[in-house]
């Protein structure tokens, strides 16, 4: 086969396309002479995925192509899947289009509508971005791969990059898309979507009803609504109009998937509810242990699970099917660090000293901390660790204070610390300030004594409660009458951005209710406020939601606030 | 008898959150043109979590290439990032003299080790730089830069290439091909 580069040059004709199926049929000529055993399906749908996601050739080589005409481009670099993403559903980005490339879609002729969805503005704008153009075949697909070409003839923009890949596997890529997104995700039916709800050991009643109350807020809005669409026709007509028909007609249903005893049988239990009821995906969750096991379910069964509510997520950079709202506890101890990197001019040389509770809380903060810490280059800070039972005393903070003569001191522990703080004397020695965790000193945050708001530093990772007031009304809307200090607050606010990121998503999805396609959708959301967190943001693989944390102070007075001495997101 | 309220408040959530993106996949070649610029006086911070201020750096006597780029960007910025490793391996190693500088518009995902990451997928050597910092700061950039994105799916693709005259930028917007951005810095250089 020539090479795309002269084939561009001597410009592309559609006689082209003869030459190109009388190699193929050449290519599968010599194949059949040697007989070679066929690579069995599942093998040859690993390989194309690997060619669709990582820009892997069979053979082990990247790709390679050409994009905008003349820029050569390596499959490791970016391939398929950054622009049609996951699902292959595609994606829209500045004005460019990545059209669907699920073969059931490709396989069908493209009209600048969607049959069944003519009448709907949102489906009838989404279809007039793509020109007309009869289905596929395997031919003209492998032409469009590597030449660019169309079957109209059409050469589509030179975003979509010019493949140079050969006939076979070619192939084994057009096999993999044929089988992506091809039917609907189980748990999706005509009429409703199901979903479920973890809650893993034993997470007290207040808390599992902070979490269900938003949720089943939403799901019954939604229901509702399916409800008023069967029955009213202006309701149905408007419906239709504003969201579609594939989504305003179904109703969703939520159940509570309860894992008991010890977590390593959680994973047997999931899998015996999931038999039982598959679902479409996971909203939320919660647990008094970890979550891992879930986790791990999620990412072997392909099963989304939106926003579980846990202090220590899974930390990875690769997996999939968990959206978290944070990097959880850690991530106060990765500010913390980003924080005094950013005003290290000021203490440059002189020691850090780092005081870890031995707990798990403890170590999540240390470790963010170290992380952090540890990409900046500055030496490496001095690191002590307290018993879990024994509280820290002013004698021994005092000592570690003269021993070390940190000029930052780090303390990870609850409000136990303002005890031992409280009985500082001040002198050359002192630290010029402390830093602690506020979600770890929980109320005490609220109980530093006035002589040491000044020298102590604090965590906040959620927006400063005087301008969270504002989203109250929103909140209240949900708790339907019940009052909010009854149950935690703080689940209440996470419960309803699962719900607010539930509804967009699916709205959004047109009815294409692949679980792929709802992460996918839900990365191509804009960044927003939502309660609770200053910022969520989203992105293809982001997958901890809040980059954010401030670091604040307790102001003066008898009713004091907290008071930001850091942006949301520090470097 | 049906509560309306239910139903109507999860309609009303979506007549602004209609999937809305621009015009259709048509291709045109990229836009030129040349505009005044006033690079503001902030501090950046790069991929190796150097601080960075952005007037010195680009006061060099280097050719300049700026673009706004982030790293869990879908079809815009791997093109563009491609076009900047294309650039660094037909300069070859024996013509240094062209600094890119890629400015994120995702600065809370953008940390500097993703940065990193970002910079060796496009196997990128000495000479292009990956910049993020606050979101104020990142702001003011992109402002001074007239390619403020409110919502970074919807940014654009840009291209700045600094020419000899004082505060003078050709802006390129749009896809452009590898040698069409060697002859616009070329350009620029006698400009
Ligand atoms: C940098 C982004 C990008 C990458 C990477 C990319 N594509 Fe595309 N692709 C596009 C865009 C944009 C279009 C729409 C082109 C048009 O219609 O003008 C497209 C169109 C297509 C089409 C035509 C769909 C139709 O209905 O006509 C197919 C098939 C396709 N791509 C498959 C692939 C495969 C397979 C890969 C990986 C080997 C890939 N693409 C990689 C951006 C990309």
């Amino acid at each position: 086969m020539k090479t795309m580069r002269e084939e561009r040059k001597n410009g592309m004709r559609r006689w082209a396309l003869l030459v190109m199926l009388l190699l193929s049929f050449l290519a599968t000529g010599a194949i059949a002479a040697q007989a070679e055993p066929e690579l069995a399906t599942a093998e040859r749908l690993r390989l194309g995925q690997r060619m669709y996601q990582e820009g892997i050739l069979p053979s082990g080589e990247p790709m390679q192509a050409y994009v905008n005409g003349d820029v050569p481009v390596q499959g490791t670099s970016f391939t398929c899947v950054s622009c049609h993403l996951h699902s292959g559903i595609g994606s829209f980005e500045a004005n460019i289009a990545a059209s669907p490339v699920n073969g059931r879609i490709l396989f069908q002729p493209r009209k600048p509508y969607i049959k069944g969805f003519e009448y709907v503005p949102a489906y009838h704008k989404y279809a007039s971005h793509f020109p007309e153009r009869p289905a596929y075949t395997d031919d003209t697909l492998a032409e469009l791969i590597t030449a660019g070409i169309d079957p109209t003839g059409r050469s589509v923009v030179k975003v979509m990059p010019r493949y140079d890949i050969n006939d076979d596997d070619i192939a084994i890529l057009i096999d993999y898309l044929k089988s992506l997104s091809d039917q609907l995700s189980p748990g999706v039916s005509d009429t409703e979507i199901k979903f479920a709800t973890v809650i893993a050991g034993e997470v007290p009643e207040a808390s599992v009803e902070a979490m269900i109350t938003p949720l089943q807020f939403h799901i019954s809005r939604k229901n509702s609504l399916a409800l008023a669409y069967k029955n009213h026709p202006r309701m149905a007509r408007m419906a239709y109009n504003m969201i579609g028909p594939e989504i305003a007609g179904k109703t969703f249903t939520l159940s509570r998937w309860l894992l008991k005893g010890a977590p390593d049988t959680w994973r047997a239990q999931l899998e015996e509810y999931y038999r039982a009821e598959p679902v479409f995906a996971l909203l939320g969750g919660i647990t008094d242990g970890d979550w891992e096991p879930v986790h791990r379910f999620c990412e072997d069964n392909r099963i989304p699970d939106l926003f579980p509510i846990v202090d220590y997520p899974v930390i990875s950079s690769s997996d999939w099917y968990t959206l978290y709202f944070s990097r959880g506890i850690r991530q106060e101890g990765e500010a913390g660090a980003r924080y005094l990197h950013s005003m290290y001019e000021l203490f440059a040389g002189q020691p850090l000293v780092q005081i870890t509770r031995d707990s798990r809380r403890g170590h999540a903060l240390a470790d963010g901390f170290h992380e952090s810490w540890g990409n900046t280059g500055h030496p490496a800070v001095i690191d002590i660790i307290l018993k879990e039972g024994e509280p820290l005393t002013p004698e021994q903070l005092q000592q570690i204070i003269s021993e070390h003569k940190p000029a930052v001191l780090v303390i990870w522990d609850d409000e136990a610390l303002l005890a031992a703080m409280d009985g500082l004397t001040v002198s050359k020695d002192s630290p010029k300030f402390i830093l602690a965790s506020g979600t770890y000193m929980g109320e005490g945050l609220w109980k530093i004594p006035e002589q040491l708001r000044d020298m102590l530093f604090v965590t906040y990772p959620y927006r400063l409660p005087q301008d969270e007031v504002r989203f109250d009304p929103t909140i209240k809307s949900v708790l339907q009458g019940k009052p909010l200090d009854t149950t935690d607050p703080r689940i209440i606010r996470q419960a309803c951005i699962i719900g607010e990121v539930l509804d967009d998503a699916l709205v959004k999805m047109r009815g294409e209710f692949y679980r792929d396609y709802f992460f996918d959708t839900i990365g191509m959301m804009a960044d927003a406020s939502f309660p609770l967190y200053e910022r969520l943001s989203f992105g293809h693989g982001q997958r901890y939601a809040s980059k954010g944390c401030y670091i604040v102070q307790l102001g003066k007075g008898v009713k004091p606030q907290l008071e930001r001495l850091s942006e949301w997101v520090t470097h | 008898m049906t509560n309306f309220l239910g139903p109507l408040t999860f309609l009303l959530l979506f007549t602004a959150g209609l999937f809305c993106p621009g015009q259709s996949a048509a291709e045109a070649k990229y836009q030129r043109s040349e505009v005044s610029i006033s690079v503001p006086d902030v501090v950046l911070i790069n991929q190796d979590n150097e601080k960075i201020p952005l007037r010195s750096l680009l006061q060099t006597e280097e050719s300049v290439v700026i673009d706004f780029v982030y790293a869990s960007c879908t079809t815009i910025c791997p093109i563009l990032s491609a076009g900047y490793a294309n650039l660094q391996g037909k300069l070859g190693p024996e013509n240094h003299n062209i600094l890119l500088v890629s400015i994120t518009i995702d600065p809370e995902n953008d940390t500097p080790a993703v940065m990193k990451k970002h910079l060796e997928r496009y196997q990128a050597r000495p000479g292009w730089i990956f910049l993020t910092g606050s979101r104020a700061d990142i702001n003011t950039v992109m402002a001074a830069f007239d390619a403020y994105f409110p919502n970074k799916m919807s940014h654009q693709p840009l291209n700045f290439i600094r020419t000899t005259e004082k505060g003078k930028w050709i802006r390129i917007n749009g896809m452009i091909g590898g040698n069409d951005l060697l002859n616009e810095i070329k350009k620029a250089r006698m400009q």
